[in-house]
């Protein structure tokens, strides 16, 4: 999960890599999921997420679909 | 309750306490707490440290350093230094990828500042978190594995 300049930066990246391209969020999004994902991390009897915990967190902020499933 | 059952909770407990351990001196210290200082810390033989270690590891609760009892990660911090800076006043940590070291500020629920550069021009980059938002500079998120793949290789992950 990196930082970029523009979504132009993605594609020469990716491009010089020979890596197809993934999933592009905008930084707001990736607040937004970095807050629910790590809100209870410091707390007394935190566990991992289940497979379907963490997709209900990712839908909760408009990540859907097969790139985001934890089902291989 | 039958005696694995027993042990379970037991075990459950201990990695519980060895965890929050790990992430109060992550917290406080930018650095994670060595085995030795984990026993003491919790009041448990170091062996079972080290067990409980390995049971976290192989829940990817943290990352070992390999072929060490030494914790690498615990998301979302880095026990390395990584391209993700994370300042908030005098205090200063690592974050794994853009997504922990926005985490950092957001689990202690501090403002700051992450620091990075974009991997294609190597333009610094900022972002910032004051009072629960985020600003900065203009930029964008990455994420070139899929999530059911993310923990075939963490490190590069």
């Amino acid at each position: 999960m990196l930082l970029f300049r523009s979504e132009e930066d993605i594609e020469r990246w990716s491009d010089l890599r020979g890596t197809p391209r993934g999933e592009v969020m905008s930084v707001e999004q990736q607040w937004r999921l970095a807050r629910a994902w790590f809100k209870d991390r410091l707390r007394p009897g935190y566990r991992r997420r289940t497979a379907d915990e963490a997709e209900a967190v990712f839908a909760e902020i408009g990540l859907t679909g097969p790139f985001w499933s934890l089902r291989g | 309750m039958s005696p694995d059952r027993a042990i379970d909770r037991a075990e459950n407990e201990t990695d519980d306490l060895v965890r929050l351990a790990i992430m109060r001196m992550f917290v406080d210290e930018a650095r994670p707490p060595a085995p030795n200082e984990l026993a003491s810390i919790v009041g448990i033989p170091q062996a079972a440290v080290e067990a409980s270690l390995r049971r976290l590891h192989d829940a990817h609760v943290i990352v070992l350093a390999p072929g060490t009892p030494l914790v690498w990660m615990a998301n979302p911090f880095s026990a390395l230094p990584t391209p993700f800076e994370v300042r908030s006043g005098d205090r200063r940590w690592w974050g794994n990828c853009i997504w922990d070291a926005l985490g950092v500020l957001a689990m202690i629920g501090t403002d700051g500042e992450v620091r990075t550069s974009c991997p294609d021009c190597g333009e610094p980059l900022r972002l910032g978190v004051r009072d629960g938002e985020i600003g900065g500079d203009t930029a964008v998120v990455h994420y070139s594995t899929p999530a059911a793949q993310w923990w075939d290789d963490i490190g590069s992950t």
